[in-house]
């Protein structure tokens, strides 16, 4: 019984702090630019 | 109208006489035939190429070599062309586009530190066996002003290709890339290059081919790093081109010997990595035959930790 109540209290804490890190987390947006893009030869100016 | 010979008829030499055919006096020979007289001599032989270049030297031509092996490479540079005349030293892949890409790249640079080289694929079947042999000899990479000798198929590093090639395990190998590059930017402090090989091409580099090569290979990718300062700022360019080798490296053999004939090289033994070779009319060439170049963009995205 005991062992239960532990593995129940683990159980518990672990959601609750996966429920607190999902709502109050700040994961960030993935990258919406970047990657390869095409390369205008003559265009393409080096910076100054 | 300019004559163009183009010795070796594989996967590279075939091409190479389409991409010149168009209005020109083009023919293709085998490495054994007699050569007929021309302006242009481009060798898409297996190596060694030296000794057909002096051949063709002799004779007058230009000459636009395609080798990428570092023994034939070397002697290559020794060559000596009579005045007035060209040897354009490993007009292909990678050697090749890839000095061209380092040229363009280090305009984005005030200080350019390293040039770092990788490519995926192999063209024909002689290109396939000296990927082979690549792997199984040592590499050579240029580090803080001294030569570094290291076995061919360690370094693994993951690196990103063009779509829709992707990313690859690459890995230290035989390649000329480093020397060509150091000849043309004596004041980076590392050049290294790399191939992409699967565990079996590692395991398998030290023996004989355990079976026949494929005729040509269908995926193939050149990429360049450099790293060095733009103003006060560190900076990383990263340029490439996704094609199949074969396609590829006929293509820049092809557009290098139009310039060439055209006399925008300067004379005497050159590669596609120096100054004075006119590195945005040959990329701008390419381009408009259908090669897609292209940068690798950073994100400014950070993360939230």
């Amino acid at each position: 019984m005991k062992v239960f109540r532990r593995a129940l209290l683990a159980v518990g804490s672990a959601g609750i702090i996966a429920a607190v890190l999902r709502i109050r987390g700040r994961g960030g947006v993935p990258p919406q630019k970047g990657g390869w893009t095409e390369l205008r030869v003559d265009g393409e100016a080096p910076p100054a | 109208m300019t004559s163009y010979l183009v010795v070796g008829v594989g996967a590279i030499g075939r091409r190479v006489v389409e991409h010149l055919g168009e209005g020109e006096d083009v023919m293709g020979v085998g490495r054994h035939d007699q050569w007929p007289p021309a302006e242009v001599v481009v060798l898409a032989t297996p190596s060694p190429q030296h000794e057909l270049a002096t051949r063709a030297l002799a004779s007058g031509a230009h000459v636009v070599s395609t080798s990428d092996d570092l023994d034939d490479v070397d002697a290559l540079l020794l060559v000596r062309p009579p005045d007035e005349q060209r040897l354009v030293v490993a007009a292909a892949a990678a050697p090749g586009l890839s000095g061209l890409l380092a040229r363009h790249g280090a305009t984005f640079l005030t200080q350019l530190d390293e040039i770092h080289v990788q490519s995926v694929g192999t063209g024909g079947p002689t290109c396939a066996i000296q990927h082979h042999r690549a792997l199984g000899g040592t590499s050579l990479g240029w580090h803080d002003g001294a030569w570094q000798e290291r076995p061919a198929g360690t370094g693994r590093e993951l690196c990103w290709f063009p779509e829709p090639v992707g990313a690859h395990d690459c890995y230290r190998a035989e390649l000329a890339d480093p020397v060509l590059l150091h000849r043309a930017f004596p004041e980076a402090d590392r050049i290294t290059a790399r191939v992409a090989a699967t565990r079996r091409d590692r395991l398998t580099a030290r023996l004989p081919m355990l079976r026949d090569p494929h005729p040509e290979g269908l995926v193939g990718a050149v990429r360049v790093e450099l790293r060095g300062a733009a103003g006060t700022a560190r900076e990383v360019v990263v340029l490439g081109a996704a094609q199949p080798l074969a396609g590829l490296a006929a293509l820049v053999a092809a557009e290098t010997a139009r310039q060439v004939a055209g006399g925008a090289m300067p004379p005497g033994v050159v590669t596609l990595a120096d100054a004075e070779v006119p590195t945005n009319a040959l990329l701008g060439a390419l381009a408009d035959r259908g090669l897609r170049l292209e940068r690798f963009e950073g994100t400014g995205a950070r993360t939230a930790w």
